[in-house]
């Protein structure tokens, strides 16, 4: 990311309606050392508003270099509909995605890395585990490449 | 229904009615024709005893005409017939005395006969020897003298008498042979007509038996179909149940795991910052600004001890609730991976059942070895089933022996198998510490332990194995005592029954 924060820093959209995970992800991100700008929505409807702008087209991000974090449980709808969404945008495809969350079930997980996702990770309850896997992920960003803005 | 109850009874009778009637009428039959053989017999010999008195007198006619030719031509030729005559008369009447033995009317007449004949031949012998002699006017004259003539007249008389009486007899007896004929004939007409009868009746009542039968049937098939249809109904609402149970068990446990994740994090954030703040209330505390100050001020906020004192409190009660978070944690798991388990299909085949329990030894070789204990298996049975859900099941029976040994007895685990028409039994015998009987039920249930809880484990084991048991169309039991060791009984069905559901 380093390499990218010259022209435009990688932005991290994180889509997680518990304000406590929402935060303690953000907290473990900060302590890996990642200061990207984290954008974060607590229901699928505003994360859908902001990632496909007011048209729906998507066309308002073309070229941003951005990652999705995403929970899958949402009280509105749920997170694989909005992974099938963005795989399926014509601007966003090739945005990565990070599915975090508590779901373990593994019919899932596959249905999540059939429609695109790039990395999937479970919540561990034991917080050293959880903290660690955001720090390590955190670490993960840092060394990311995103798509070039074309 | 009250209606029908007496025909069943009445068929027997009718049966029984119907033979005995054969059979008397059997009877009248062999006698009947008994009796008409004695008829035509009798009738025979009636006719026989007019033929033979008939030839008497023929044979006194030919005497009297061979006399007769003899006396006229004095030529000896014509005396041949006269000397045949009589013997043959003579045999006549002997074979008419044995025919009408048993008649003494008829053997006067035979006596009469015979008188007759004597006086007769006598009579005929004398004129022939008269005219032998040469005195052929004395022989002419004994002719003449008519006593010859009135002898054959009286014999001829008295013949015709008895034949008339014994043709009066040969009447009689063709009337009571026509009798006999005409009942043997309407004996055997009723007995044809009895049996046609008795056979349309039987007809009858088997076909109403057959159709009461089918009624029966019918009514039987319905029934059935109801309650398979009932069957299936019940069947399909516990399926649902239990599919709403398992996905209401996956919710929760998913849900309560999101808090979970916050209480942990948080509680650890706090662990953190419990160094900051007590560093912080440190330096606010006059004891370690001036150690040596007035220890009588009683506005002092917190001496040391007191700090350290709370600091052990704080420390407390995070142990207390990252303890329990983590206890929670593991029952949340233990939840879903029995609801996971109870959503997995299930794949039947045939299994290998003493191949599958000595590869569950395999893998316990080393702790076995170390424990000192003994793994024994028995000729097993075979099952058509999952084979996953079965080696979960023994590999299960086979830790929990192994975990629950007694001290200081070597353990022994026997695992031995029975089968019967359907079902396949497998027993695990272990002498190790036992269950009390009062928790012979308890030790199936989920979180629920029996005994010193001096081994690890959250009680999940058995209710695991209970559910996969219920699953496979088993079950399971347990007999133990404390001390003397526990039997684990499982029963499985032997064939995969295609009804069964694959999923929960």
């Amino acid at each position: 990311m380093s390499s990218r924060t010259i022209e435009q820093p990688v932005q991290i959209v994180m889509i997680e309606d518990d304000e406590g995970h929402a935060r303690l992800i953000e907290k473990n991100i900060r302590r890996a050392g990642v200061n990207n700008p984290i954008s974060p929505f607590a229901n699928g409807h505003d994360a859908l508003r902001y990632l496909f702008g007011a048209d729906g087209s998507g066309l308002v991000n073309k070229g941003k270099p951005l990652l999705v974090l995403l929970d899958l449980n949402l009280p509105d709808m749920t997170g694989v509909d909005i992974l099938r969404r963005i795989k399926t945008n014509e601007h966003l495809k090739r945005v990565p995605v990070v599915v975090l969350t508590t779901t373990d079930d593994a019919v899932e997980i596959q249905r999540c890395y059939d429609l695109g996702c790039n990395v999937y990770i479970t919540k561990p309850v034991n917080y050293e585990n959880f903290a660690n896997a955001i720090r390590q992920l955190g670490l993960f960003f840092s060394v990311i490449q995103v798509p070039s803005p074309d | 229904m009250a209606q029908r109850t007496p025909l069943p009874n009445l068929q027997p009778i009718l049966l029984g009615v119907g033979f005995t009637l054969l059979v008397v009428i059997s009877v009248a039959t062999v006698f009947l024709v008994d009796r008409a053989a004695t008829d035509t017999q009798r009738l025979t010999q009636t006719l026989s005893v007019e033929d033979k008195l008939s030839n008497v007198l023929l044979s006194v006619r030919r005497a009297e005409s061979s006399q007769r030719g003899y006396l006229f031509t004095d030529d000896a030729r014509y005396l041949k017939e006269f000397y045949e005559a009589e013997p043959e008369a003579r045999q006549l009447v002997e074979e008419l005395r044995t025919l009408t033995r048993d008649n003494p009317a008829r053997q006067a007449t035979l006596d009469a006969v015979s008188n007759a004949l004597d006086a007769k031949f006598k009579e005929m012998t004398e004129t022939v020897s008269l005219n032998q002699r040469g005195e052929a006017d004395a022989a002419r004259r004994l002719v003449l003298s008519d006593a010859g003539r009135t002898i054959t007249e009286n014999l001829r008389k008295t013949i015709s008498e008895a034949i008339i009486d014994e043709a009066r007899v040969a009447a009689e007896r063709t009337a009571q042979s026509r009798q006999t004929s005409e009942l043997l004939l309407y004996v055997t007409l009723a007995g044809a007509a009895l049996i046609v009868l008795i056979g349309a009746i039987s007809v009858v009542l088997v076909q109403r038996n057959s159709r009461q039968r089918e009624a029966a049937q019918t009514e039987l098939e319905a029934t059935n179909a109801n309650l398979e249809r009932i069957v299936e109904y019940r069947t399909a609402d516990l399926t649902e149940a239990n599919e709403e149970i398992q996905r209401f068990a996956y919710i929760v446990s998913h849900d309560l795991r999101s808090p979970l994740v916050n209480i942990m994090g948080f509680t650890s954030e706090l662990e953190a910052l419990r160094k900051d703040i007590f560093e912080q209330v440190a330096k606010l505390s006059p004891d370690a600004v001036a150690p040596d100050a007035n220890t009588a001020q009683p506005a002092d906020p917190a001496p040391a001890g007191e700090i350290a004192r709370l600091g052990a409190d704080f420390d407390e009660a995070i142990r207390f609730i990252k303890t329990s978070i983590g206890n929670m944690d593991r029952l949340i798991n233990a939840v879903l991976k029995l609801s996971r388990e109870g959503r997995r299909e299930f794949q039947p085949e045939q299994v290998d059942m003493n191949a599958l329990l000595e590869s569950i030894a395999g893998t316990v070789t080393h702790r076995a070895v170390e424990l000192g204990a003994r793994i024994e298996v028995d000729r097993l049975p075979d099952v058509e089933t999952d084979r996953l859900a079965v080696e979960q099941i023994f590999a299960n029976l086979v830790d929990n022996a192994l975990k629950y040994g007694r001290e200081g007895v070597p353990l022994l685990i026997d695992i031995t198998g029975r089968a019967n028409a359907t079902h396949a039994i497998y027993d695990v015998r272990d002498n190790g510490r036992g269950i009390d009987p009062a928790d012979h039920l308890r030790v199936f249930e989920l979180f629920r332990r029996s005994g010193d809880q001096n081994r690890p484990g959250e009680g999940i084991g058995l209710a695991h194995v209970r559910a996969l048991v219920r699953r496979l169309g088993g079950s399971i039991g347990v007999t133990s005592a404390l001390a003397e060791g526990s039997t684990f009984t499982v029963t499985l069905p032997r064939r995969w029954a295609a009804g069964r559901r694959n999923k929960a």
